[in-house]
C-alpha cells in the first residue's frame, strides 16, 4: 500500500514538473550554461600555455642588440607572446599605455635605449652606468598573474646580464693580471672578479639593469592592489545582484499568500505598489554596500580609492541595476521553481561573465565581449576605476550611465511585463 | 418603503478569451442585507465577487456601489468597500497589530486613530492578548478571524466575503457564522459567497443561484425553498404502470402535481415524507413494483438539483 502511494505521488510530481516547461529548461539549461560559462573563463588557469598564451606588449628603444635577443628568448619561451607591432605599426610607449588604459592587454614592456649599453660596459669602469626596463601593468590585474611574470622576466635578465657581461670580464682579467700586481692590489682585484663573475647582474651592490614596476599615466595608485581591492569588488556585486532572488520571492509570496489581491481592493495604484514593493530592497541594497566596502576598508584597511561621490555613484547605480533585474525576474516568473531557477542561472551565470569570480583579462576575447552585456562587468570596472586605478568621480560617469541604462531597461520590461494576479 | 440598493449589478458579462465566465448577471444588495451568492465551483461567483471589488475590469454591463460608478469611480468604490479574500491574506512573519497597523495605514489611517482602530480589530477578533505574536504562531480559526478584522480596519460600508469558510474547521466556521451576524445586527452590509447550502440558509437574507455564469434564481432563502413545495419525489415505475397510476398519485392529498421526466415520475408534493407514504401504499395495493425512488427535501441544495440538474458540490 505504502510503496503504491508512494509511486503515485512520484508520478503526479513528475507530471506537474514536465507541465511546467519554463522549470523544465531551467533545471536541465542551468547546470548546462554553468559548465560552458566556466569552463571557457577558466581555460586562461587550466589550458596549457601553448594555446592560450600570455601576451606582453613590448617596445624595445635599445639602441643594442641585447634587447632584441632577450625578447626574442621570452617570445621562444612556452606560455609567452611578445608583441612588438599593433596593427601593423610598431609600438610605442604611447601606444601601449593606451592599449592597456582601453583593456585590450594589460603588460607591457619598455626596454631603454641604454639597455646594451649599461650591460656591455667594462666592469673595471669607475662610474658605472644603470639602467631600469619599464614593466607596465594594469593594476587591476591580479598579482598571483604578475608575480610569475616577474619572476621569469628577471631570471632571463640575469642569464642576458650574465652572458653580456662575462667576456668583457675575462677581458678585465687577462688585462689585469700581470707579475708585477703588487698583494694589496691582488686581493682588491680578486675581490671584484669574485663579485663580477658570480654576481652576472650584479655590479657594485645594486643591479645594474632592474624592472621597475609601474602604471599607466591616469591611474593613480600610491601602490599595487591588494588581495582585497582586486576580490570585494567582484563579491560585492555577486551579492548584491542575489537581491533579485530575495524580490522576485517576495513578489511570488505575496501573490500566493493573497495579499496582493487584497491590496488591490485598498484605494493604492499599481506603481505605487511596485514601487513600495522595490523601495526597500533598493535599500537593502545599498547598506548591503556601504557594509561591504565599510568592512573591507576597516577590517581589512582595503583603500576606497581617491573618490567618495564617484563610490556613492557607482554604488548608487548598482543597487538601482540589481532592484530593476529583481522587478524584471518578478514579471517573468510564475512558479518558485522558475524562480530558484532563473535567479541562480542569471546571478551565477552573469556574475561568471562579468568577471566577478574569474578576472575577464584571461578569458578568451569572445567571452570578454560577452561579458559586456551584462551589468556586471560595467559595475566592476567601475568599481575597479575608483578602487585600484584611483579615478575620479567624472571619469567613472560614462559607467554609471551604462549602469543606469541597464537598470531603466530592467525596470521598463519588468513593469510592462508584471502582473499583480 | 423600501430599503435603498447600495449595490446594483446590471447585465454584468466577463470572459476569459472564449469562455464566459460570467453572461448577463443582475442584482441588487441593498443596504444592511446579507447576500448570498450560492453555486458549485466554476460558477462564476469568485469572477463576480472580483469584479465588485475592483480586482477585474468588466467586459460588459453596469455596476454602481453606492451610487458610485465601478468603472470611473475605481478609487472612491475602494475605500466603500473591505474584501475577505478566500486565502488568509495576511503576513505570517508579522505580528497580528502589526499585520493590522500595516492595512490601516495602506486606508490613510495615521496616529492615534490608526491605534484604535488596531485595537477594536484585535478585540473583535478576540486576539488582544496576542497581539505582538506572529501571525504564524496562530491557529487557523485565529487567523480566519484576523483575516476578517483586517478587512474591516477601515470601516467600509459593504463587505465582501469569498467562499471564507473553505478549508476551515467546525468551530472556525462558527465564529465566522457569528461574525458576520454581528456585523449585520451593526447595520454592515454584506456580500457571501459560498457553495454549502447551510451557510446561506443561515445567515443571507437574500440568495443569488449561479450556474456556468448566469443567475438562475434569486429570492429570499424561503422563497427558493417554496420552489420545491414540500418537496419533490421521483419515481421509477414500470412504463405501464406509470401511465395508470398517473391520475391515481396526482389525487393524493399531499401530491401538489404529477408529470413524466426521464421515464421517472415527477411527484411535487406538499409534504414530501406524507406524500411517499401515500405513494408506497397506493402502489401496494395496484401490486405495483417501485423500481427506483429519490426524494428530495425542501432545501437549497435540492432547489439547486431542480433548477440545473446538478448538485452544488458536482
Amino acid at each position: 500500500m505504502r510503496l503504491s502511494q508512494i509511486l503515485a505521488l512520484t508520478w503526479k510530481d513528475l507530471k506537474i514538473f514536465f507541465k511546467d516547461r519554463g522549470a523544465v529548461v531551467l533545471i536541465f539549461l542551468q547546470p548546462m550554461m554553468f559548465i560552458v560559462v566556466m569552463s571557457y573563463a577558466l581555460s586562461g588557469i587550466y589550458r596549457s600555455g601553448e594555446d592560450r598564451p600570455i601576451r606582453l606588449l613590448a617596445v624595445n628603444q635599445d639602441q643594442g642588440k641585447q634587447g632584441a635577443a632577450l625578447l626574442r628568448q621570452l617570445g621562444e619561451m612556452k606560455g609567452f607572446q611578445v608583441e612588438t607591432v599593433w596593427e601593423g605599426q610598431p609600438l610605442t610607449r604611447e601606444k601601449v599605455e593606451r592599449l592597456i588604459i582601453e583593456g585590450k592587454r594589460n603588460l607591457a614592456l619598455i626596454f631603454p635605449s641604454d639597455f646594451s649599453s649599461v650591460l656591455e660596459q667594462s666592469p673595471g669602469n669607475q662610474d658605472r652606468k644603470r639602467t631600469k626596463i619599464l614593466f607596465i601593468v594594469d593594476p587591476t590585474t591580479s598579482s598571483q598573474f604578475v608575480e610569475p611574470i616577474l619572476g621569469t622576466l628577471q631570471g632571463l635578465l640575469e642569464r642576458t646580464t650574465y652572458t653580456a657581461m662575462v667576456p668583457k670580464g675575462i677581458d678585465y682579467l687577462f688585462e689585469r693580471l700581470a707579475p708585477q700586481t703588487s698583494l694589496p692590489e691582488r686581493k682588491a682585484f680578486k675581490s671584484r672578479a669574485e663579485e663580477t663573475m658570480s654576481g652576472g647582474m650584479l655590479g657594485e651592490r645594486e643591479p645594474l639593469v632592474t624592472v621597475e614596476k609601474v602604471v599607466p599615466p591616469g591611474m593613480r595608485v600610491g601602490k599595487f592592489p591588494d588581495t582585497f581591492q582586486q576580490n570585494v569588488p567582484g563579491y560585492t556585486i555577486y551579492g548584491v545582484f542575489w537581491i533579485v532572488n530575495l524580490l522576485a520571492g517576495s513578489v511570488l509570496r505575496e501573490k500566493r499568500e493573497g495579499t496582493f489581491r487584497r491590496l488591490l481592493t485598498a484605494p493604492i495604484g499599481r506603481a505605487v505598489m511596485l514601487a513600495g514593493k522595490m523601495l526597500p530592497y533598493y535599500i537593502i541594497n545599498l547598506v548591503q554596500l556601504l557594509l561591504m566596502l565599510s568592512v573591507s576598508s576597516l577590517l581589512f584597511g582595503m583603500s576606497l580609492g581617491h573618490s567618495g561621490a564617484g563610490l556613492v555613484a557607482v554604488s548608487l547605480a548598482v543597487a538601482a541595476t540589481a532592484t530593476g533585474l529583481g522587478v524584471l525576474v518578478s514579471a517573468i516568473v510564475r512558479t518558485e521553481t522558475q524562480m530558484s531557477g532563473l535567479t541562480v542561472l542569471l546571478l551565477l551565470g552573469l556574475s561568471a561573465m562579468g568577471g566577478c569570480f574569474v578576472p575577464r583579462f584571461i578569458m578568451p576575447p569572445w567571452l570578454r565581449t560577452v561579458g559586456l552585456v551584462t551589468p556586471h562587468a560595467w559595475a566592476l570596472d567601475a568599481y575597479q576605476d575608483l578602487l585600484v586605478r584611483g579615478y575620479q568621480f567624472f571619469e567613472v560617469l560614462p559607467k554609471v550611465g551604462v549602469l543606469a541604462a541597464f537598470a531603466v531597461l530592467f525596470f521598463v520590461i519588468g513593469v510592462w511585463r508584471f502582473r499583480f494576479e | 418603503m423600501a430599503p435603498a440598493p447600495v449595490v446594483e449589478v446590471k447585465g454584468l458579462v466577463k470572459k476569459y478569451g472564449d469562455r464566459i465566465a460570467v453572461e448577463g448577471a443582475s442584482f441588487s444588495i441593498n443596504e444592511g442585507e446579507i447576500f448570498g451568492l450560492l453555486g458549485p465551483n466554476g460558477a462564476g461567483k469568485s469572477t463576480t465577487i472580483s469584479i465588485l471589488c475592483t480586482l477585474l475590469p468588466p467586459d460588459g454591463g453596469e455596476v454602481t456601489i453606492c451610487n458610485c460608478d465601478l468603472r470611473r469611480e475605481t478609487d472612491r468604490i475602494k475605500t466603500l468597500i473591505g474584501f475577505v479574500p478566500q486565502e488568509l491574506a495576511l503576513y505570517p512573519t508579522l505580528s497580528a497589530w502589526d499585520n493590522l497597523a500595516f492595512f490601516g495605514r495602506i486606508y490613510g489611517l495615521r496616529g492615534e486613530s490608526l491605534k484604535e482602530r488596531v485595537a477594536s480589530g484585535l478585540s473583535l477578533a478576540g486576539l488582544s492578548d496576542r497581539a505582538k505574536d506572529a501571525v504564524q504562531t496562530f491557529s487557523g480559526g485565529m487567523k480566519r478571524r484576523l483575516n476578517i478584522a483586517a478587512s474591516l480596519i477601515h470601516q467600509p460600508r459593504i463587505l465582501f466575503l469569498d467562499e471564507p469558510t473553505v478549508g476551515v474547521d467546525p468551530q472556525s466556521r462558527n465564529f465566522i457564522f457569528e461574525h458576520v451576524e454581528r456585523l449585520r445586527a451593526e447595520g454592515m452590509t454584506i456580500l457571501y459567497t459560498t457553495h454549502y447550502m447551510e451557510e446561506v440558509e443561515r445567515l443571507c437574507d437574500r440568495v443569488a443561484i449561479m450556474d456556468k455564469g448566469r443567475i438562475v434564481a434569486l429570492d429570499s432563502v424561503k422563497g427558493l425553498l417554496d420552489l420545491l413545495g414540500g418537496g419533490i419525489i421521483y419515481a421509477g415505475l414500470p412504463a405501464e404502470a406509470a401511465r395508470k397510476l398517473q391520475p391515481s398519485i396526482e389525487s393524493l392529498s399531499h401530491v401538489r402535481s404529477v408529470s413524466a421526466q426521464d421515464n421517472r415520475l415527477k411527484i411535487e408534493t406538499l409534504n414530501a415524507r406524507k406524500a411517499l407514504l401515500e405513494l408506497i401504499n397506493l402502489c401496494n395495493e395496484q401490486d405495483v413494483s417501485i423500481l427506483s425512488l429519490e426524494v428530495l427535501e425542501p432545501n437549497l441544495e435540492s432547489v439547486f438539483l431542480h433548477l440545473t440538474g446538478k448538485r452544488l458540490r458536482e
